[in-house]
């Protein structure tokens, strides 16, 4: 029997002791307070935490649009200071634009790279009918209802074919129906096109069904609380719900985060 | 037990008469004025009835002639400047000095509004000078600008200018700065430079605004080419009105005022068309009106 050698997971993106403040009014507020995870290549990794603690400041570090104030992002090996142009982010908010087309909307970020327009056109006409959106190229996103909007900016993130997905909460304003779909096409996505996602939730069940990994961080100022692997194999998101380790992750990160929030009770 | 039959009768009776009420003459009147041909007939019907009211009154001498005009003097004063051409020449001079000034003023404030938005430094730097050219009544340099640009078309330009510019650019400034931050993060995080997220993002969720000062701007334009032509000039509506009334020709003065009034009315209409164009975005998509 031949040895199976054991895959070594490859870090993609190195997240080492980042701190960021703000200020405020009141002073200043620590809200990242050297916060440091790695995300393997393929990975899923989901980041739960309190509300307040900062998620979203970590993908705004990661997309350039706010500068961290020490740490480094240390990305296949070499240090980077963003990885702006690289990503696709997706927000709770669709983001569309309503004075573009659903194609346009599509093709947005491959016209801010410049590339080239016809063969753009093509796959992102090709996108849109396996999305199931074919029909509705010419329409304005006002027309859609907010699932389809929202597979109309996953598509638009796809498209760009990014080294890394950034999802801050992209189902979090749908139906659950709407949002079980939708997990299930990001899922199906992610495995076809071989991508890396980082996944903001605040929703354990979704973290769970989701991700690889989870890292879950604590409360303000914002440290990583525990990385976990969530072993569950699965092939749709529904099917990962019903797998029987699934409680077992679930209650385990929610305890995790329990400890967060009564923490600030007993120092008060 | 007949009486409990003859009040049950008379209770269905009661409910019918109560249930038709549609057929009353009053609700069938009532809903053919409310469609778009009965609404357009009652508005004809009151024009004329005012007409008629200050054709009768001036008449029978309540009302003087001299001081208010007549309809049909009006009328007749209409059909002989039309047929000598005074009328289309002095309305074609007014048009052109409001539109001419108008597109000048707009799309110069408007593209000087937007690009305050390049440089925070500079918008710094002049906001307080738009706030104190603002404070002015713009209407009050009037007359230095017909001193300074003499008496013809170049002078009530430079007025409509001065008045549409400063509106047009606050608007566009104050839209350029609300536009979505949310939009632009992500065009950057695209790797969208500043460039690109002006044009790809700022200017056209300023479009909107910016189109809305269209309509004021348009008016203002009128106002300011009349202003100037009754100051100085040798044609125009505001010239023929203004010459008229130190006439006491009041009928030429209501002609003027008529043709104002229909020319205002186009260019609102104009701006109406423009931004049905410029914002096909801009549609209800197919949600339910809310009708009170």
């Amino acid at each position: 029997m031949p040895a199976i050698p054991i895959q070594q997971p490859q870090i993609q993106l190195r997240i080492q002791d980042v701190q960021k403040s703000f200020q405020s009014k009141s002073g200043p507020v620590h809200v990242l307070d050297g916060l440091t995870f790695d995300v393997h290549e393929q990975d899923f990794v989901s980041i739960i935490g309190p509300s307040g603690c900062g998620k979203s400041t970590i993908f705004n570090v990661i997309a350039g649009l706010l500068q961290a104030d020490s740490g480094s992002l240390i990305y296949r090996g070499e240090p980077v200071k963003s990885l702006r142009g690289r990503i696709g982010y997706m927000m709770q908010k669709d983001l569309l634009f309503p004075w573009r087309t659903v194609l346009d909307n599509v093709l947005l970020g491959l016209k801010v790279r410049g590339v080239d327009m016809k063969e753009a056109t093509d796959t992102a006409r090709e996108y849109l009918s396996t999305f199931g959106l074919s029909g509705f190229e010419k329409s304005y996103p006002q027309t859609l209802s907010g699932g389809m909007r929202q597979r109309v900016a996953l598509i638009r993130t796809l498209v760009m074919d990014p080294d890394i997905l950034l999802l801050d909460e992209p189902f979090s304003a749908l139906d659950y129906q709407t949002r079980l779909y939708l997990e299930s096409v990001l899922l199906e996505a992610v495995e076809t096109f071989k991508k890396t996602v980082i996944l903001v939730t605040h929703d354990i069940d979704e973290a769970v069904a989701l991700s690889k990994r989870v890292v879950a961080l604590s409360g303000r100022p914002t440290k990583v609380k525990g990385v976990h692997s969530i072993d569950i194999e699965r092939s749709t998101p529904v099917e990962a719900r019903a797998h029987k380790n699934f409680s077992e992750y679930f209650n385990l990160l929610c305890s995790e985060l329990d400890i967060q929030t009564k923490k600030p009770g007993v120092h008060a | 037990m007949s009486k409990v039959q003859d009040a049950a009768t008379s209770a269905a009776l009661t409910t019918a008469v109560l249930q038709a009420p549609s057929r009353h003459p009053s609700k069938h009147l009532r809903a053919w004025l409310e469609t778009g041909l009965g609404t357009s007939l009652l508005q004809f019907v009151a024009v004329a009835v005012f007409f008629l009211c200050w054709e009768v009154a001036t008449e029978l001498g309540w009302l003087s002639e001299f001081l208010m005009g007549k309809p049909s003097g009006i009328w007749a004063r209409f059909v002989s400047s039309l047929m000598d051409g005074s009328l289309l020449i002095n309305t074609g001079y007014t048009l052109w000095e409001a539109v001419l000034g108008f597109v000048i003023g707009t799309a110069l404030g408007t593209v000087m509004g937007l690009s305050l938005w390049y440089s925070k430094w500079v918008e710094q730097l002049v906001g307080p000078f738009i706030a104190a050219i603002n404070s002015v009544p713009k209407i009050a340099l009037a007359p230095i600008v017909l001193l300074w640009f003499g008496t013809g078309l170049l002078s009530k330009v430079v007025l409509v200018v001065s008045m549409t510019a400063i509106v047009a650019l606050i608007a566009a400034h104050q839209a350029a700065k609300d536009a979505d931050k949310d939009l632009q993060a992500l065009m950057f995080s695209m790797g969208g430079n500043k460039h690109q997220i002006f044009f790809g993002v700022v200017v056209p969720a300023s479009l909107p605004a910016i189109l809305a000062t269209f309509r004021i701007n348009v008016g203002f334009g009128l106002v300011g080419a009349v202003v100037g032509e009754f100051i100085s000039s040798k044609y125009g509506l505001g010239n023929m009105i203004y010459t008229a009334s130190s006439l006491f020709e009041l009928n030429t003065v209501w002609v003027g005022l008529f043709m104002l009034m229909l020319v205002g009315f186009i260019l609102y209409h104009a701006i109406d068309a423009l931004e049905r164009v410029a914002l096909p975005w801009r549609t209800d998509g197919g949600r339910p009106h809310l009708q009170m």
